[in-house]
């Protein structure tokens, strides 16, 4: 994995110059969302598996899922009003679909947090925020690539077509697929750290 | 039908409010008037800009780990007290 992540950013770093200016935030922006998606997939996944056999490893799994899929989402939310600064020339519009849906797919995570918090029992707590967790990661896929492709924008991938279009240069894809990678690696490797530590505090706290 | 009209006017709802935004849009023309820092950020083809992308992740990713870090500090100084208890 780490092999992988440092693969995504050596392969990255020499090939910038040859690209034009700002399309680089792609190798930054874009992985961003794609990392989000695969963490809230994994905690959809795992949430499920709690529902399943109620072993509060789960749990543990599906919350720091959540947690670093809700970074990258407030990365890619913050890159992105900065990107939109300085080419459509505004931080925020409320004309672009896109911008505010996954605005809104934030502050549905971020009400997870906040659900997680409003209990004290353990078993309750997995159990209810599991269930949300669901629900909110089913959402997900409608607010984020179903209704912005419906909806005239400024942001690439809107009206139909998906986002790589034949104005992105070919020689971008090569760095941006190791990016994607590279990104979803470390967000793996951020999990796994967070879970450990969460295992050995239910340990300490349990004994 | 209804679905046609509901999707007519969702659209035509978003393009008032893009004509009321389209000058904003316009904005990186109107550079020049706007402050030092934004005209900093726009000279040399928008590479600053990557540099600030950049910058907001590694800040976001650094701002998790040093919390990571004092929980876990925190974690090993209960580990500790229990030892000393025992």
């Amino acid at each position: 994995m780490t092999v992988v992540i440092t693969a995504g950013f050596l392969i990255r770093i020499p090939d910038i110059a040859i690209l034009e200016q700002s399309a680089r935030n792609l190798f930054l922006h874009v992985p961003m969302w794609f990392t989000m998606m695969v963490a809230f997939v994994m905690a959809f996944y795992y949430s499920i598996r709690y529902l399943n056999d109620e072993h509060l490893d789960w749990d543990i799994k599906a919350e720091t899922a959540t947690a670093v899929g809700l970074l990258f989402g407030l990365c890619g939310l913050f890159t992105g009003a900065l990107w939109a600064r300085f080419t459509w020339g505004t931080w925020w519009t409320f004309s672009e679909p896109r911008m505010n849906l996954s605005a809104l797919a934030m502050l549905i995570f971020v009400a997870y947090f906040i659900l997680r918090s409003a209990f004290n029992d353990r078993e309750k707590r997995a159990k209810i925020s599991a269930i949300y967790n669901i629900f909110g990661v089913t959402t997900i896929p409608f607010l984020l690539y179903i209704i912005p492709r419906q909806l005239p924008s400024l942001h690439p991938g809107a009206e139909g077509n998906p986002a790589f279009s034949d104005m992105t240069a070919p020689e971008l894809r090569l760095i941006f697929y190791p990016a994607v990678i590279g990104f979803i690696g470390l967000a793996i490797w951020l999990m796994d750290i967070v879970k450990r530590y969460k295992q050995l505090q239910l340990k300490t706290s349990g004994s | 039908m209804s679905l046609n009209f509901m999707q007519e006017s969702t659209s035509s709802a978003v393009d008032t409010l893009t004509q009321s935004y389209s000058g904003k849009w316009e904005g990186t023309e109107a550079i020049e008037q706007s402050s030092a820092f934004i005209q900093m950020m726009a000279s040399n083809d928008l590479i600053f800009v990557v540099l600030g992308v950049s910058l907001i992740i590694w800040f976001v990713l650094l701002f998790y780990l040093i919390k990571v870090d004092r929980n876990v500090s925190k974690l090993e100084e209960s580990i500790k007290e229990k030892k000393d208890e025992a």
